[in-house]
């Protein structure tokens, strides 16, 4: 798993024509193609319905694709799905943990599941700390915990983790205003560690604030593609609202 | 990986607020149903003691061999603690003598109907109907309860194998349930023990095989609990789901069973056997009296002519002649009631084997509900299944039969005439009735000593081979079936 910010060639996480039909007919993705690299933060934006979360679910092989491949480092994802998963970290939309259980007994359950045999009580602590959880919370049953918190939580897990990649399904929703700009934070932090991030949300500042590059889309479409350098200086949501007009105004008259 | 999984199943369970109360309650009833069934099987065997000695003390005292009768009593068995099965449907005890034929009376329902509306509550039913429930309460959930609560998704994006997934659910589960389960039946064996009821070998090990059924039963209803769970993505239609199969295991199927063997196989009723065995002897009569007529009248034909020849009106009547035709008309009748006799065996011998054909359709057609597997191996092993009747019955047949031969042996060697009343006519003292050796006891020490059946250790390596290995196929087909729905089963 070693990781190097240099080889740009390489790219961590990769959709290829990747297509998924439903089983009752909703053609959910439609040929998209992007890739991550090590080090990059992708933000995926785009109406309900427009198709994120399939792409998340088929990078974890949740679904199987229609047509063409996601890959992880490489790895197809679903060909060989354990050793895909091995390489990533997820985070859902609703971080959903066991309630029985405290929220340093979730973290070390999920640890060595995730492969993470040898942390210690302290490092659990600073994971926790570092995603701003109090500490009096920390050995409390997950059961009383609000959205929020959880969200926390889930994010401390795919952190110790450690995988190269992390996936986060709306990670900020239900995140207090001071806890989505910590958490801008957090993810730079991790862009800094080498980690790739492929993020959808609903967000469009902080999908400014933070990503190296925006896609937006519609219909299972990616109608939009671009670095954040080349968006610098344009309103972002001007741009979404054009796109998404043209694109439905486009769907109309076609 | 798979230990951490484990693991995690066993303190889920442990740690659930459910758990607690569901194994106090689980625990107590046990421990109150074993308590309920020692005192009522001290009661018994005190009631038996008594009884023998009072019956072996009549013998005793009889002072005639002629119309010597002993009472034979079914012994209460201590596994009867455990299952009391059919052992207060039937009779307690049976008059052994040359007059009447064996016959269980007095059952312990029969004396206090009372009991028979609810029936005991024994460890077996306890088993059966309270820990079949209690696993199922905590597995019916286990995989499409993951689901709903979101977990199942954050599992399933590490790298876990989805048969380990599996497994680990089966095995922590059961860890989590059959470990803690454990105390109160170890708890129960011991409580036997403190009430010093006493076990002997064979005991010990039919014991120890209800136990593992107990185990293997509870065992089926936490790996079916995890394959309900694994066939439905919602916890409350799993609940229902549950709920149905576990009212068809243990209530719908073990009754249906005997029922649709009384449709496929039937047996005829008593009346119906009575209304067979007269309509054949009716048939049978009305032909011999038809014939009997038809030599009546060849007969009165033939003397007839002998007088006419003779005497003209002048009847002679030869005694010879008509004793020789009764004769032939008694031994015609015997024939008569030969054949009805022998009609009457074969229509009991054909009713006897129907029933058994019946019993074992019924007792195949049942086993299809593990429960009611279960209730049949742990009667077996009891010793209180359905031959118990027959088994005692047996037991008490060979040794009426041994007695009967001892008494008649005694009869003879000590030409005794007592119970015969002799009438003595004398000029003197007129007619005087005399009892002879009215007041001297008899001396019975010799006599066979009568040993109460005990159900066969055979019987029950049979029961629990067929019935263990049965459980055992339950067990994995539940659990081929939760491995098969996991590997599809959509996480998300
Ligand atoms: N299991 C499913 N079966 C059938 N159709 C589905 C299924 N899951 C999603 N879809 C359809 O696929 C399309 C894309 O859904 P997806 O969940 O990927 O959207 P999204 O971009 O994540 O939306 P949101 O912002 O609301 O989360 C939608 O039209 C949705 O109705
Ligand atoms: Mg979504």
């Amino acid at each position: 798993m070693s990781e190097n910010i240099l080889t740009i060639e390489k790219p961590r996480l990769e959709a290829i024509n990747l297509t998924k039909r439903y089983r009752d007919g909703v053609l959910a993705l439609d040929n998209i193609s992007f890739s991550v690299q090590p080090g990059e933060i992708f933000v995926m934006l785009g109406g309900n319905g427009a198709g994120k979360t399939t792409t998340i679910n088929l990078f974890l092989n949740f679904i199987e694709p229609t047509e063409g491949e996601a890959r992880i480092d490489g790895i197809i994802t679903h060909k060989d799905p354990l050793a895909a998963k091995e390489r990533v970290s997820f985070v859902s939309e609703n971080v959903m943990l066991y309630g029985d259980f405290t929220a340093v007994q979730n973290l070390d359950y999920f640890s060595r599941i995730g492969g993470q045999s040898e942390y210690t009580k302290d490092d659990y602590r600073d994971a926790l700390l570092r995603v701003n959880l109090a500490e009096e919370a920390h050995h409390k049953k997950l059961r009383g915990f609000s959205k929020g918190m959880r969200q926390k939580c889930g994010i401390a897990i795919a952190i110790l983790k450690g995988a190269p990649a992390i996936l986060l399904d709306e990670p900020t929703s239900g995140l207090d205003p001071k806890a989505g700009h910590d958490f801008i934070h957090l993810l730079k932090s991790l862009q800094k560690e080498g980690k790739s991030i492929l993020m959808s949300t609903h967000d469009i500042f902080r999908a400014k604030a933070i990503a190296d590059t925006i896609a937006i889309m519609n219909n299972g479409r990616i109608i939009m593609l671009k670095k954040s350098s080349e968006l610098a200086g344009c309103n972002l949501e001007e741009l979404y609202m054009q796109y998404m007009t043209g694109h439905d105004g486009q769907r109309l008259a076609g | 990986m798979l230990i951490t999984l484990i693991e995690k199943e066993l303190k889920a369970i442990l740690q659930s607020p459910k758990f607690v109360a569901t194994f106090a309650v689980c625990s107590l009833l046990m421990l109150l149903s074993v308590f309920i069934g020692i005192k009522e099987f001290q009661a018994q065997q005190k009631q038996y003691d008594v009884a023998v000695s009072l019956s072996e003390q009549g013998i005793q005292e009889s002072t005639s061999w002629r119309g010597m009768s002993y009472k034979a009593y079914r012994k209460p068995d201590p596994m009867q603690i455990f299952v009391s099965g059919l052992t207060n449907d039937i009779g307690r005890w049976s008059h052994i003598s040359q007059e009447s034929s064996v016959k269980l009376r007095n059952s312990v329902y029969s004396d206090d109907p009372i009991f028979s509306v609810f029936r005991f509550i024994d460890f077996a039913f306890i088993v059966q109907v309270v820990l079949s429930l209690f696993a199922i309460l905590f597995t019916y959930d286990a995989i499409c309860g993951e689901r709903e609560n979101g977990t199942l998704k954050l599992l399933f994006s590490n790298a876990i194998k989805r048969s380990h997934y599996i497994i680990a659910k089966c095995v922590g589960s059961w860890l989590g349930l059959v470990v803690p389960i454990m105390i109160p039946i170890l708890l129960s064996v011991l409580m036997v023990i403190a009430f010093g009821i006493s076990l002997e070998g064979s005991d010990w090990l039919k014991l120890f095989g209800l136990m593992s059924m107990s185990i293997f039963l509870f065992t089926f209803f936490i790996v079916l609990g995890v394959f309900i769970s694994s066939l439905t993505r919602r916890s409350n239609i799993s609940f229902l789901f549950a709920l149905v199969i576990w009212v068809t295991f243990v209530l719908i199927i073990p009754r249906a069973g005997v029922m649709a063997a009384g449709q496929i196989l039937p047996v005829p009723r008593v009346a119906e056997i009575e209304g067979q065995r007269d309509a054949f002897a009716k048939d049978k009569w009305a032909i011999f009296n038809e014939k009997s007529m038809a030599r009546w009248d060849s007969y009165n034909q033939n003397t007839s002519e002998d007088s006419d020849s003779s005497c003209g009106s002048n009847f002679v009547f030869d005694e010879n002649e008509l004793w020789e035709h009764m004769q032939k008309e008694d031994s015609a009748r015997k024939i008569v009631e030969r054949e009805i006799e022998a009609y009457e065996t074969r229509l009991q011998e054909d009713l006897q084997q129907r029933k058994s054909g019946q019993e074992r359709l019924a007792f195949s057609l049942s086993r299809f509900s593990p429960s009611s597997a279960y209730q049949l191996a742990a009667m077996t092993l009891a010793g209180t299944d359905i031959n118990l009747k027959s088994r005692n019955i047996e037991v008490m047949n060979n040794y009426r039969t041994q007695f009967n031969n001892y008494v008649d042996n005694k009869i003879s060697e000590t030409n005794d005439l007592s119970g015969v009343f002799m009438i003595e006519i004398s000029s003197d003292d007129g007619v005087k009735m005399n009892n002879k050796r009215d007041e001297q006891t008899i001396d019975a020490s010799d006599m066979p000593k009568y040993i109460p059946a005990k159900s066969s250790m055979r019987q029950s390596i049979d029961a629990l081979i067929i019935d263990g290995g049965l459980l055992g196929l339950f067990i994995i087909l539940a659990f081929a079936g939760a491995f098969l729905r996991m590997q599809k089963y959509d996480v998300r």
